[in-house]
């Protein structure tokens, strides 16, 4: 399997994305009631709704510019903790894009990479602390691994997704450090991560749109 | 829900329309949420803000010896990097530009990222970071202390040294000499209701209040049952004490409303606050009482202690004229 993903094509996953959020609307909200302000879920969508609104100029834009351009609309429309985060994830990996007009699994990689280390730079956080990390640390690094042992385009492609999913599950048991869940008694223990939550999901979206 | 408001969504932009209008001192920036002092002097600009519903703060405290802009977030989310971005540029006047930001990990991000945007367009940003409230544990590992009232204190010092032509540097100094001295605990009755949300995030009982909570609603360190006033002085100024030695020092008090509790209680509390620091031999030098730092219409109070040198004194006394304060 090869993969190669243009603007049109991203901007198309963008819109699965957007459905996969919408339709998690309660889950999403309750859970974030429960450990943090309960405004995650509503934040995410007003997100990925803009970048709807905005996805034919999006789609024909060149890949890194499109990349700044996602970082500043999440940016600007997100706000709160998750904007500037994902603001600084998709900005940070426009740039290693370069000139590149279309991502291979190879840059997929290193554009995932650079997501995470701009949102553990930005949020001074590891893997750990009960947060987005959590899902998208173990994603990478198991897209990593497979790349270099040379597994096939779709055996690392489930790769990425499994790790976002045991991620995203080992944040139920973790005590939050960051964050307005770090206030509660308990620390939010017994929870998932809503920012984890929201982050696998986007990845399991993007790897089974590639897999389609 | 019962509010004067008319959309949700609009409840930031039309509040600082009206603050403007009420202030012809201000000047808005629309969309960018942005308040600005409409003169300009050369000296050292000060930008602070976070989210929306604790007013008078930030805006409240833009104007001559305090703020020179103020940038709101949408109801307790902080404003994001673009609207920072604004407010650091209206403040600049080429002498640099002192962030002072709340202790939370949504403004600390937003904040940062500003500062990274303005250093690329070649101002010079410095910032401060304020974490004075006790209820909770201080860690270098997690986000630790969160920033309330005290924050006002931090408003008023560097403000009074920019005015006065310090250097970035100096009034840097001195934000961060207010931030080391200065404890506040706070305590809530009721709970507050989101424009957005429509119902409150928590409940309380009748008789019952919670020690320590924050003022976006945070778990304190105690729920327990309606105390005397002079119980209530005994708790919070107690945590407080315990925290700093504050011992045979000269203070500045400040009794903090949440927004719904009268300024009868208010003072009635300073009275009991003046007898717990004189009994701990701690000589009170300025005292303010009023609502500088809300939650809404949370009902419930905070008690902040500022100790004070010879510096911060003529800092403190030093003239400011913003809608919220005039010294």
């Amino acid at each position: 399997m090869v993969i190669c993903i243009t603007p049109k094509e991203y901007v198309e996953y963008i819109e699965l994305v957007a459905k996969k959020i919408e339709e998690n609307k309660d889950y999403i909200s309750e859970l974030d009631s429960i450990t943090g302000d309960g405004d995650h879920w509503a934040n995410m969508n007003m997100g990925f709704q803009k970048l709807l609104e905005c996805k034919e100029e999006l789609a024909s834009m060149r890949l890194n510019e499109m990349f700044k351009k996602i970082g500043m609309l999440i940016m600007t429309t997100v706000g709160g903790s998750s904007g500037v985060l994902y603001g600084s994830a998709y900005i940070n990996a426009s740039k290693v894009i370069l000139d590149k007009e279309q991502m291979d699994l190879q840059l997929l990689c290193r554009v995932l990479e650079a997501e995470l280390n701009a949102i553990m730079d930005r949020g001074n956080a590891k893997p750990g602390f009960k947060t987005m990390i959590d899902a998208l640390h173990p994603a990478v690094e198991r897209l990593k691994n497979a790349i270099e042992k040379g597994l096939d385009g779709k055996t690392a492609l489930i790769e990425l997704k499994q790790g976002a999913i045991e991620g995203m599950n080992s944040t139920k048991n973790m005590e939050a450090v960051k964050g307005r869940a770090c206030y509660q008694a308990n620390k939010g223990v017994g929870h998932l991560d809503p920012g984890a939550v929201t982050m696998c999901y986007q990845i399991e979206v993007l790897v089974d749109y590639l897999c389609r | 829900m019962k509010k004067i408001i008319n959309k949700p969504n609009d409840v930031v932009s039309e509040m600082l329309m009206g603050m403007v209008k009420a202030n012809p001192k201000l000047v808005y920036f629309k969309d960018l949420e942005v308040i600005a002092s409409r003169v300009k002097e050369k000296k050292v600009g000060l930008v602070s803000g976070g989210g929306s519903g604790h007013e008078p703060a930030h805006a409240g405290y833009v104007g001559k010896g305090m703020l020179d802009a103020a940038v709101s977030g949408n109801v307790f989310a902080s404003p994001s990097p673009d609207r920072v971005l604004k407010g650091i540029q209206e403040a600049n006047t080429g002498e640099g530009v002192l962030l002072i930001i709340k202790n939370y990990s949504g403004d600390i991000m937003n904040f940062g990222m500003a500062k990274d945007l303005a250093e690329m367009e070649g101002i010079r940003v410095e910032a401060v970071v304020v974490k004075d409230d006790v209820a909770v544990k201080d860690s270098t590992y997690s986000t630790g202390r969160r920033g309330i009232a005290g924050t006002v204190f931090v408003h008023k010092v560097a403000g009074a040294k920019a005015a006065a032509g310090g250097s970035l540097d100096e009034v840097k100094r001195v934000a961060e000499k207010t931030i080391a001295n200065v404890r506040s605990m706070g305590m809530a009755m009721t709970p507050c209701i989101l424009p957005g949300v429509g119902k409150a995030g928590f409940t309380l009982g009748e008789n019952e209040i919670e020690i320590g909570m924050g003022i976006h609603g945070e778990p304190g360190v105690e729920r327990t049952c309606v105390k005397t006033a002079a119980q209530l002085a005994e708790i919070l100024c107690g945590k407080i004490l315990a925290d700093y030695d504050f011992a045979g020092s000269e203070c500045a008090v400040m009794i903090n409303g949440l927004g719904a509790t009268p300024l009868m209680e208010l003072y009635i509390l300073n009275n009991e606050v003046e007898k717990i620091l004189k009994e701990n031999n701690i000589k009170i030098y300025r005292t303010f009482v009023g609502n500088y730092m809300t939650s809404l219409e949370m009902a419930g109070c905070s008690v902040t202690l500022l100790k004070l040198d010879e510096e911060l004194k003529e800092l403190l006394d030093a003239p400011c004229d913003t809608p919220a304060l005039k010294v």
